[in-house]
């Protein structure tokens, strides 16, 4: 009956003596080791990565559950995002001749204001000015507000010459800062009074996306807390159902970390799978979606085309859904294994 | 493994006092039994050894090593040197009888081959080999007691500990549970066995360590 295991000892023991003599070669020897060693890391790795897939599948419908839980809470803000990003493209081509108003101050002369016109005209950022006298603003604005009785009981003009300066860039979502820039120089100027840059309603439209871009980031900050709780609770009842593998682990000698890690991939499991269910469901709704708004655009004739997630946003989607995944179970994982006594 | 309990007590939070003054010293290589009724400190005695608890005076001495000084980090390794076999033997029922007695050596990272070998050979020594593929459900008591030794033994043990290990055993099989440690003590294993079963204890001629309300009573041969 001992001969099996005296067996055994002996080759124990020729081992240890092989390690003595190899042990002036210590490079050698530590390199074995340490290959060893990784090789037994990595082999451990490979063999829990697919038992913890294994163990996914011991309760299907409750992990199912889980896992639409967590593509549904992902996949919000993963299609708001494309929603803003294809806002964001068809805003960015509208394009229009934007005029920055120069009021000049009217104690100016005529033949002043006329000279900075010209001097205006001349920069490479100006396409062209147009100058408009007190008297023509005059004329203007009584066609157009109707006070003409008001105006002309007036002693004298209260109009200021205005130069209206188009500027050769036109006026878009992404140029605003470049012309908010320009109207900025132009309004420094000794003869300007005050300068008006005409896009206002840009201007609205780019706080108004701003604002969505905020909704759309506090959104998905609460949903990937959502996403943390609901990994923690499952790995929870993973750990609460495995209490008493858990007690016999540990009182055989096993380490916290190798008790940890099985509930870790499971993690990251439910971070890859809940992650690309996601992006299924986010390339669906796009799909869905995109056709009406094919219809739309048809209507507008507008070469304007739908963007969808890009290849690398994918990858940021899954890697973002894998390390909640891995995170929320070591937060919970720490929590209960620790919580389970042995006594 | 050598212990030495110097002066140990345990005190719990309730203010129960489990264990009081408790020392002897067990010889590398010793087998002896720990008597004495429910309630008189054995498990926590086991315990102590098995740093599941820690004593609230004096100093245990494992392999000259004071387990007061080893730190959380070290409590697994220390582990790995003890087998322990309980009374109601804690076997896994999701998994086979193989995979009960492997477990110890996946925890230290053993490669398969290795594992195989070893659990089949402690498996032998228990009597049990045909039945490596068994769910431990479908075991009768004694045998299931018999995969807990195999379990307990299977990483070589320095130590072996065992909490009433025949408590729910009929007097045969309880024999033979008992013969198997005295095997395991013959190839070195210093054993150490809980339990209140006098007239087994009295055939076996080992020294026996008798508690009472949680202090060392008697301590010597049985006669």
């Amino acid at each position: 009956m001992y001969k099996r295991s005296s067996s055994v000892n002996q080759k124990g023991a020729t081992r240890q003596n092989v390690t003595l003599k190899n042990s002036k070669k210590t490079r050698i020897k530590a390199n074995v080791t340490s290959s060893f060693v990784m090789s037994l890391f990595f082999r451990q790795h490979r063999e829990i990565f697919l038992k913890s897939l294994s163990r996914l599948l011991v309760s299907p419908l409750s992990s199912f559950m889980t896992l639409m839980v967590i593509a549904v809470a992902l996949s919000l803000p993963g299609g708001l995002y494309v929603m803003l990003k294809n806002v964001q493209s068809v805003t960015s081509q509208w394009e229009q001749q934007s005029i920055i108003s120069l009021y000049l101050f009217a104690e100016l002369e005529d033949t002043e204001a006329l000279a900075l016109s010209h001097e205006l005209s001349a920069r490479s950022d100006v396409e062209s000015v147009s100058y408009v006298s007190k008297e023509e603003g005059l004329r203007s604005f009584e066609q157009v507000s109707g006070y003409e009785h008001i105006l002309s009981s007036l002693p004298e003009n209260p109009l200021p010459i205005v130069l209206k300066v188009t500027p050769t860039q036109g006026v878009s979502l992404s140029s605003l800062d470049v012309l908010e820039r320009q109207r900025v120089a132009l309004e420094a100027l000794n003869a300007v009074e005050y300068a008006e840059l005409d896009a206002q309603w840009l201007q609205r439209l780019a706080s108004f996306l701003n604002f969505g871009r905020q909704f759309v980031y506090a959104l998905s900050l609460l949903l990937i807390v959502a996403v943390f709780l609901i990994v923690g609770n499952t790995i929870r009842s993973a750990v609460e159902s495995r209490r008493d593998e858990i007690t016999v682990m540990k009182m055989i000698g096993a380490t916290d970390g190798y008790i940890r890690r099985p509930f870790l991939y499971m993690g990251l499991w439910f971070g890859i799978l809940g992650g690309s269910i996601a992006i299924l469901f986010i390339i669906a709704v796009s799909y869905w979606v995109g056709s009406s708004a094919a219809d739309l655009i048809d209507l507008y004739h507008s070469n304007f085309e739908l963007v969808f997630l890009s290849f690398k946003e994918f990858f940021m989607c899954l890697l973002v859904s894998s390390a909640i995944g891995v995170i929320g179970s070591w937060i919970a994982v720490n929590q209960h294994i620790a919580a389970i006594d042995l006594q | 493994m050598e212990i030495e309990f110097q002066n140990v007590g345990k005190k719990y939070e309730s203010g129960q006092e489990a264990l009081a003054q408790v020392s002897f010293h067990l010889q590398q290589g010793e087998m002896a039994f720990l008597t004495g009724h429910s309630g008189a400190g054995k498990s926590t005695l086991l315990k102590l050894m098995m740093m599941i608890e820690r004593q609230s005076s004096g100093r245990i001495i494992v392999d000259g090593t004071d387990l007061l000084a080893m730190g959380k980090s070290l409590i697994p390794l220390h582990r790995r040197r003890i087998g322990v076999v309980f009374q109601n033997h804690q076997l896994l029922f999701d998994r086979s009888v193989f995979d009960n007695v492997a477990l110890p050596l996946q925890v230290t990272g053993a490669d398969s081959a290795q594992i195989g070998k070893r659990v089949r050979a402690a498996l032998d020594k228990v009597g049990l080999l045909g039945k490596e593929k068994y769910n431990p459900m479908a075991l009768s008591g004694g045998e299931q007691q018999r995969v807990g030794i195999a379990r307990a033994v299977v990483n070589k043990p320095q130590l072996l500990l065992a909490d009433e290990p025949t408590g729910n055993l009929d007097p045969k099989l309880s024999a033979e549970i008992m013969n198997l440690f005295q095997e395991f003590n013959h190839v070195g294993t210093t054993v150490l066995v809980a339990s209140h079963d006098l007239a087994l204890i009295a055939r076996m001629r080992h020294r026996v360590l008798t508690l009472n309300q949680g202090r060392i009573v008697n301590d010597g041969g049985f006669n």
